[in-house]
């Protein structure tokens, strides 16, 4: 059975704010479809399904903002993750890109 | 093209003989999409966006060369594409599995955007049709109809629709 650590505390060391590690200074990255006239809107909906794992509904929403808002924002990751979804949706062809979240 | 049957995660489509030659011919066209076609962001603010775009843009490369090599392979194989010994049907038997079919709708959509991109990417679906123009319009068209039978095909299995 693991032991449970008791706390070493150090008299005259007082935790603040800054001792804390940068967990929400990561920017963000906005992975966003565009709107072309040459995909079809069935195509996009599977393809969104395929790569988000989304089902159906959730895949035709983002279709339709795509088409008829110009764009649509899919996700919101960091750097990599938003890097592997814009390949992934190149790979398919669709337009895609990713935006720093601001 | 039309599907026979999906089951036993395998689908199953009839072409008839100008269908796949149709079929052949247009999968023989890919890739249409040029390389370094698309940018990884649109403003720019990306860390090493340079490397990145670079990375991006090898990866999609590889892709293609692995599409190349798969769709070779795809062509030649005498059980892909079987013909139908029947006294009506001169046909043929296309059979896929589902990965197969995934692979086959991205070349497909490569081939129909790549060929709207040489047609100068038009907004309107009208366009005016001369020699230079309709092996274009022919791929973006045939590549569309090939790929709207797939989708109609996983539509089959189609998850219900939430309430």
């Amino acid at each position: 059975m693991a032991e449970i650590a008791t706390p070493e505390v150090r008299p005259g060391k007082v935790e603040t704010v800054e001792d804390k590690p940068e967990l929400t200074l990561e920017p963000g990255y906005l992975v966003i479809c565009w709107n072309d006239p040459v995909n079809f809107m069935d195509y996009v909906t599977h393809v969104f399904q395929r790569v988000f794992g989304w089902a159906r509904v959730k895949a035709e929403l983002h279709m339709l903002q795509v088409h008829e808002q110009g764009k649509s924002v899919l996700t919101r990751e960091g750097l990599e993750k938003a890097e592997h979804y814009v390949h992934q949706l190149q790979k398919h062809s669709l337009h895609a890109t990713m935006e720093r979240d601001e | 093209m039309r599907l026979l049957r999906a089951s036993k995660g395998n689908y199953q489509f009839h072409l008839g003989q100008r269908e796949k030659h149709v079929f052949c011919e247009l999968l023989g066209l890919y890739p249409c999409i040029p390389p370094a076609h698309q940018p990884l962001s649109k403003n720019g603010k990306v860390p090493d966006g340079e490397l990145n775009q670079h990375l991006l843009d090898e990866a999609l490369a590889e892709q293609r060369a692995d599409n190349q090599n798969q769709l070779k392979v795809f062509l030649s194989d005498p059980l892909r594409l079987v013909p139908i010994q029947k006294e009506h049907d001169r046909g043929f038997r296309l059979t896929l599995s589902p990965a197969e079919l995934e692979w086959l709708l991205q070349i497909l959509n490569d081939i129909r955007v790549g060929s709207w991109l040489r047609l100068g990417s038009p907004e309107e679906p009208r366009l005016v049709l001369d020699a230079a123009t309709m092996p274009h319009v022919w791929a973006m068209e045939a590549s569309g109809h090939f790929q709207m039978q797939l989708l109609a095909a996983v539509g089959e299995d189609r998850d219900p629709p939430s309430l």
